[in-house]
C-alpha cells in the first residue's frame, strides 16, 4: 500500500514537473543570448588565439622572420575582418551607426593593442582584454596584472 | 523501494518519448515552452534513474535472490562492497549504469546550457533523450530486466565470478562507461550543428571539454582495464586483442583522431565534415562497444552471455543511426566546405591529418580483425579469425609512427613550416635517438622493434623537453620571472597546449613500457620447500627465488593456498613474494592470484601454477607442500602505469576549469574598454 | 603543386596500412571451426592438418587426464553433437576455470595421429554465470 502510494506520488510529481511549461507557458529561451560568442566573435577569439601561437612559435625560433611578419599580417587582417563584423552587428543592435572610420580606428587600435598586450604579457588571465603595457589592473575587469612587476624586477636586475 | 525502483524504470521510457516529441517539434516550431518541459523531462529521466539504481542496489544489500540478476551476481558471503558494485557487474546492471550516467551527463549538459547556446538545445535535448529511449527500451523489452524475477527464492545467490572480485574490475567498467557516455554530448552538438545548420567552430567550442573529458575517461577506462588483466587474469600479459578490449580501443583511437583534427577547425577553419564525421563515428563505435559486449556475437573470452535478441535490436540502431548522421551530413554538404586548404605539407595541420589518417588506420584494421570472423562466415562461409599476431603486425608499426608524430606534430608551426627551422630542431632529438640506439646496441640489446621504439622515445621527450624549456625561458625572459614560476605560469596559461605535451610525455612512457615486452623472460618450474627456481632477467640480474612452503586456510566464501618465496637478487635478499590459489565457494575451479615484485625496471611475476598434493595440501601436511610455479620477469611493465598517471595527470591540467584553456572567456571587450585599454 | 605533395603523402599511409593488413592476415589467420567442421575439413582436404585452427567445443566428462602441471590430455567434442570429438593434447598451464564440461576453445594444429596439439587453451566463463535456474531448481 505505502508503494502505490510511493510510485503514485512519484509518478505526479515528475509528470506535473515535466508537463507545467506546455500549460503554464513558462518558456525557455530559443535565441543567442546577448553575452555569448556570436559566429563573429568566436572567429574574432580564434585568430588571436592564432595570433599568440604565432608569437609563441617566433619567439621559440619555429617560424622565420619573414613568414612571422607575413602570418601576423594575415592573422591581424583576420582579426580585425571579425572585430569589424562584431562591431556591425553591435551596431545594428543599438540602431546607431557611428562614421565608418572611427569604427576602423577603434579596431585597428583594439588590434594594435591585443598584439602589445601579448607582447607584454598585460593580457588578462582572466577576461582576455588587451592592457596597456603600464596597467597594473585589468581595465576590464579589475584583476591585478603581474607583469608589470615583474617587468619592473627584470628592469632592476639590469636586463 | 526495491519496486519503487522498476517502477521508475518503467515510469523513465514514456517520460523520455514525450521528451524526444517535444524537443523536436518545439525546436521546429519554435516554441520555448515545449522545448522548457522537454528540458525538464532529461532531469526527470536523471531522477528516475537513480531511483532504479538505488532500487537495484538495495536488492543487493538486502540479499532479494528472487530477482535473477541478484541471484547471478551476488551472495551471502559476498563483501558489502561488491554487493554495491554489483550495480556494474553483469549485463542487465551496467545497462541501467550506462543509462544512469548518460542522464547525469545529459542533464549537466542542459544545466550548463539554460542560458547559452539555446539554438542548439532543442536537437542536444532531442537526441541525447533518443539515445536514453533507446537503452531504456532495450532494458525493458530484450529480456535483460534486472528486475526480472525467479518462479521461486533461492537460499543464496551464485555469487560473483571471483576474477571480478578485484579492486580494477569494480572501477575499470564505471571509467569506461564514463567515457562512453559522456562522448554523446559532444555527438548530441555535432547533430545539433547540422540540424540548426550553424556549423562553424562554435559546437566545437562549447563541447570541447566534454570531448576531453570522454577522452580522458576512456584512456583510463582501457588502463584500468589492462591492470586488471595483469594482475588478475594470471598469465602476465595486459592486452589480448580480444574483441572486447579491441572494442574499447575503437572509440579510443577516432576520439584521439577527433581531439586533433578539431584543432585544425579552430585554427584554420578546414575539415568541418570531417569533423562531423569523426565526432559521429566515434559516438557510433561507443555504441558497438557496447553492444559488443553484451551481444556474444564474437566469440570473446570476457563477453556476456549471449543474447540474440539484444544484438538485432543494436544492430538495428546502430545502422538506423549511421543512416541519420550520413543524411545530416550530406544535407548540409555545401555549409561543410573548408575556408581554407592546406597552404603547405610542412605545417602543423598537415601533421595533424597524418595523425588523423593512421589513427583511422589503426581504427580500420581493429575492426577489420575483430569482425573478420563474422565477414568471412558471412562471405566464404567458414569462420576464420586472427589472432593477436595480425594486431601486432599491423599496430606496432602504425604505433610508432604516431608515437613519432607526438614529438613532430608540437615542433611544426601552423601554416607553414620552413625547411631550415625544422633542420634545426630536429637535429637535436635526432642525434638523441642515434645516441639512444647506440647505447642500447652496446649494452648488448637486439631486436628491430625494441631498438625503434626506444629511439623514438628519446626523439620525443627530446623534443618535448627542449619545448618546456624553450617556454619557459621565453616567459622567464619577457615576463622576467624565476624559471620555476615561469615554467608552472607557462602551463598555467595555455592549458590545453602544456597539458597536451604532458599527455605525449606519457605516451612516450607507456611506449617504453610496451617495448619492454620483448624481453619477456619465463621459468616453469616444479619445486619442494628450499628448492631454487632462478630467472635472469634481460638486465643481466640473476634471480633466485627459494619456496618456503604452502599454507592453507579457509575463510567462509574460499579456501585459500598461500605458497611463500624468498627472492634475492644477485644474492641480496629483497623480501617475499606470495602467491595464492583460491577456490572460491560458489565456484568450483582454483583461482589463482599471482605473486608481483615491482620495481621500475622489471617486475617479477609469480603464479602459483598448481598444488602437487591437493588434499595433503587442505589439510597442511608437511609431505604435501609440492607446488609448480610460473616465473615471469616482465622488464618495464611499470611504466606503462607510471605513464597512465601522467596522461591523467595532463588531462587533468587541460581539463582543468576557469581562464587558461584559450577559448573560455566570455567577457566581450565592448569599444569603451578597448578605447580605454588600447588607446 | 604543395598540395599534391600533401595528397601522395595520404595515399601513402592508406596504402602502407592497407599493405600491413594484407600481408598481416596471410601470418596470423586462423580457421574458427567447431568439432563438425574440423572433421569435414581434415576429410576433404588434408592440408588442414598442418594450419592453424581455433575450435571451440565441450570438455568431454571425464576425460582429462594430467601429469603434472604442464602436460595435459582432455577431450572435445562438439555442442551440438556428442559423437563429434577428438582428443587434445596441451602442454603448458590450463586456465584457472578449466573443468569437465565447460565450454572450451582450442587453438594449435589438428595432427594427422588424430590428436589435437594445443598451442591455447581458452574456457569460456561467461554463461556460467548466466546459468539457467530452471537447471538449478530442476
Amino acid at each position: 500500500m505505502m508503494i502505490l502510494l510511493g510510485a503514485v506520488l512519484v509518478a505526479a510529481a515528475v509528470v506535473l514537473y515535466v508537463v507545467q511549461p506546455v500549460f503554464s507557458g513558462e518558456r525557455a529561451s530559443l535565441a543567442s543570448l546577448d553575452e555569448e560568442f556570436t559566429e563573429a566573435e568566436a572567429r574574432r577569439h580564434l585568430s588571436l588565439v592564432a595570433l599568440r601561437d604565432v608569437e609563441y612559435d617566433f619567439a621559440t625560433g619555429k617560424v622565420d622572420e619573414r613568414d612571422y611578419r607575413r602570418l601576423r599580417d594575415e592573422l591581424g587582417r583576420e582579426a580585425l575582418d571579425a572585430l569589424r563584423e562584431v562591431q556591425r552587428s553591435r551596431d545594428q543592435a543599438e540602431d546607431a551607426p557611428p562614421a565608418k572610420d572611427a569604427v576602423a580606428d577603434d579596431l585597428e587600435r583594439e588590434i594594435a593593442a591585443y598584439r602589445a598586450a601579448l607582447r607584454s604579457g598585460t593580457l588578462c588571465d582572466r577576461c582576455g582584454s588587451a592592457n596597456v603595457a603600464e596597467a597594473l589592473f585589468c581595465a576590464t575587469c579589475g584583476r591585478q596584472l603581474e607583469s608589470e612587476r615583474g617587468e619592473e624586477a627584470a628592469a632592476a636586475r639590469g636586463r | 523501494m526495491i519496486l519503487l525502483g522498476e517502477f521508475a524504470l518503467w515510469v523513465a521510457l514514456p517520460v523520455s518519448i514525450w521528451g524526444i516529441v517535444l524537443a523536436f517539434v518545439g525546436g521546429h516550431r519554435k516554441r520555448g515552452d515545449l522545448v522548457l518541459s522537454a528540458e525538464r523531462s532529461v532531469y526527470a529521466v536523471f531522477f528516475l534513474l537513480c531511483l532504479t539504481s538505488l532500487g537495484i542496489i538495495l536488492a543487493f544489500l538486502g540479499e532479494h535472490y528472487e530477482y535473477r540478476y541478484v541471484w547471478g551476481y551476488s551472495s551471502r558471503e559476498l563483501e558489502t562492497y561488491f554487493k554495491v558494485t554489483g550495480l556494474w557487474a553483469g549485463q542487465r546492471g551496467s545497462l541501467v549504469f550506462w543509462v544512469l550516467l548518460l542522464t547525469l551527463f545529459s542533464s549537466i549538459a542542459v544545466f550548463q546550457n539554460r542560458r547559452r547556446n539555446r539554438e542548439f538545445m532543442p536537437s542536444v535535448v532531442g537526441v541525447l533523450l533518443t539515445i536514453t529511449a533507446f537503452f531504456l527500451g532495450v532494458l525493458l523489452f530484450a529480456d535483460v530486466n534486472p528486475f526480472e524475477r525467479l518462479p521461486f527464492t533461492p537460499a543464496n545467490g551464485q555469487g560473483l565470478n571471483p576474477q571480478l572480485q578485484n579492486y580494477w574490475m569494480t572501477i575499470h567498467p564505471p571509467t569506461l562507461y564514463l567515457g562512453f557516455t559522456s562522448f554523446s554530448v559532444p555527438f548530441a552538438f555535432g547533430i545539433a550543428a547540422l540540424v540548426t545548420g550553424k556549423t562553424d567552430s562554435r559546437w566545437l567550442v562549447v563541447t570541447r571539454r566534454w570531448t576531453l573529458l570522454s577522452w580522458f575517461f576512456l584512456t583510463n577506462g582501457i588502463i584500468f582495464g589492462m591492470r586488471w588483466a595483469y594482475e588478475e587474469l594470471g598469465w602476465g600479459g595486459y592486452w589480448f586483442w580480444d574483441p572486447v578490449e579491441n572494442a574499447s580501443l575503437l572509440p579510443w583511437l577516432t576520439a584521439t583522431a577527433f581531439l586533433h583534427s578539431v584543432m585544425i577547425q579552430e585554427h584554420r577553419g578546414m575539415l568541418k565534415m570531417w569533423n562531423l564525421s569523426l565526432v559521429s563515428l566515434t559516438f557510433l563505435l561507443t555504441i558497438f562497444a557496447t553492444f559488443l559486449t553484451r551481444s556474444g556475437l564474437i566469440e570473446s573470452v570476457h563477453s556476456f552471455a549471449q543474447n540474440t535478441r539484444i544484438a538485432y535490436i543494436f544492430l538495428a540502431f546502430l545502422g538506423a543511426a549511421t543512416f541519420a548522421c550520413l543524411l545530416l551530413i550530406l544535407w548540409r554538404k555545401d555549409d561543410l566546405r573548408a575556408e581554407r586548404t592546406i597552404e603547405s605539407f610542412l605545417s602543423r595541420e598537415s601533421a595533424f591529418l597524418m595523425n588523423n589518417l593512421i589513427l583511422l588506420g589503426s581504427a580500420f584494421a581493429v575492426l577489420w580483425g575483430t569482425l573478420f570472423p563474422l565477414i568471412s562466415e558471412g562471405f566464404a562461409g567458414t569462420k576464420v579469425a586472427v589472432g593477436p599476431a595480425f594486431f601486432n603486425r599491423v599496430n606496432i608499426p602504425i604505433g610508432l609512427v604516431l608515437l613519432a608524430l607526438t614529438g613532430i606534430g608540437p615542433v611544426i608551426a601552423w601554416r607553414r613550416a620552413t625547411r631550415r627551422n625544422l633542420e634545426r630542431n630536429f637535429l637535436p632529438p635526432l642525434l638523441m635517438a642515434a645516441a639512444v640506439v647506440a647505447g642500447l646496441m652496446i649494452a648488448g640489446m637486439r631486436g628491430f622493434y625494441a631498438l625503434a621504439t626506444f629511439a623514438i622515445c628519446g626523439f620525443v621527450l627530446t623534443i618535448l623537453a627542449t619545448e618546456f624549456w624553450k617556454g619557459t625561458r621565453a616567459r622567464a625572459r619577457i615576463e622576467g620571472e624565476g624559471l620555476g614560476k615561469a615554467f608552472l605560469h607557462l602551463i598555467a596559461r595555455n592549458r590545453r597546449r602544456w597539458g597536451g605535451y604532458i599527455v605525449h610525455v606519457g605516451i612516450v612512457l607507456m611506449f617504453a613500457g610496451f617495448a619492454g615486452a620483448s624481453f619477456h623472460t619465463e621459468i616453469d618450474q616444479s619445486v619442494e620447500p628450499g628448492d631454487q627456481i632462478r630467472a635472469a632477467s634481460p638486465y643481466g640480474h640473476e634471480y633466485v627465488l627459494t619456496y618456503q612452503g604452502l599454507s592453507s586456510s579457509r575463510t567462509p566464501n574460499m579456501w585459500q593456498w598461500v605458497a611463500l618465496m624468498d627472492v634475492s637478487r644477485d644474492g641480496r635478499r629483497l623480501g617475499t613474494i606470495t602467491a595464492e590459489q583460491r577456490i572460491y565457494s560458489t565456484a568450483d575451479q582454483p583461482i589463482r592470484e599471482v605473486g608481483i615484485r615491482s620495481t621500475p625496471l622489471e617486475d617479477v611475476y609469480v603464479i602459483l601454477a598448481g598444488v602437487e598434493d591437493f588434499e595433503g595440501a587442505l589439510r597442511n601436511e608437511s609431505s604435501a607442500q609440492g607446488a609448480v610455479f610460473q616465473v615471469l620477469v616482465r622488464p618495464l611493465v611499470g611504466w606503462i602505469w607510471y605513464g597512465g598517471l601522467v596522461i591523467t595527470l595532463g588531462s587533468l591540467i587541460a581539463l582543468w576549469p576557469g581562464a587558461g584553456g584559450p577559448a573560455r572567456r566570455k567577457v566581450r571587450a565592448t569599444p569603451a574598454s578597448a578605447r580605454l585599454a588600447g588607446v | 603543386m604543395k598540395n599534391s605533395r600533401f595528397y601522395i603523402g595520404l595515399v601513402g599511409v592508406a596504402m602502407v596500412v592497407t599493405f600491413l593488413i594484407w600481408t598481416g592476415f596471410d601470418k596470423a589467420m586462423v580457421y574458427y571451426l567447431t568439432p563438425v567442421e574440423l572433421m569435414a575439413k581434415v576429410a576433404e582436404d588434408d592440408t588442414f592438418h598442418d594450419i592453424g585452427v581455433k575450435v571451440s567445443g565441450r570438455v568431454v566428462e571425464g576425460s582429462y587426464e594430467g601429469a603434472g602441471a604442464f602436460e595435459h590430455y582432455f577431450s572435445v567434442m562438439d555442442l551440438a553433437r556428442e559423437d563429434a570429438s577428438f582428443r587434445v593434447e596441451y602442454r603448458d598451464i590450463l586456465p584457472d576455470t578449466f573443468s569437465d564440461e565447460t565450454e572450451v576453445v582450442v587453438e594449435g594444429r589438428f595432427r594427422r595421429d588424430g590428436v589435437f596439439e594445443a598451442t591455447t587453451v581458452l574456457t569460456k566463463c561467461g554463461s556460467r554465470y548466466e546459468a539457467m535456474p530452471d537447471e538449478m531448481a530442476g
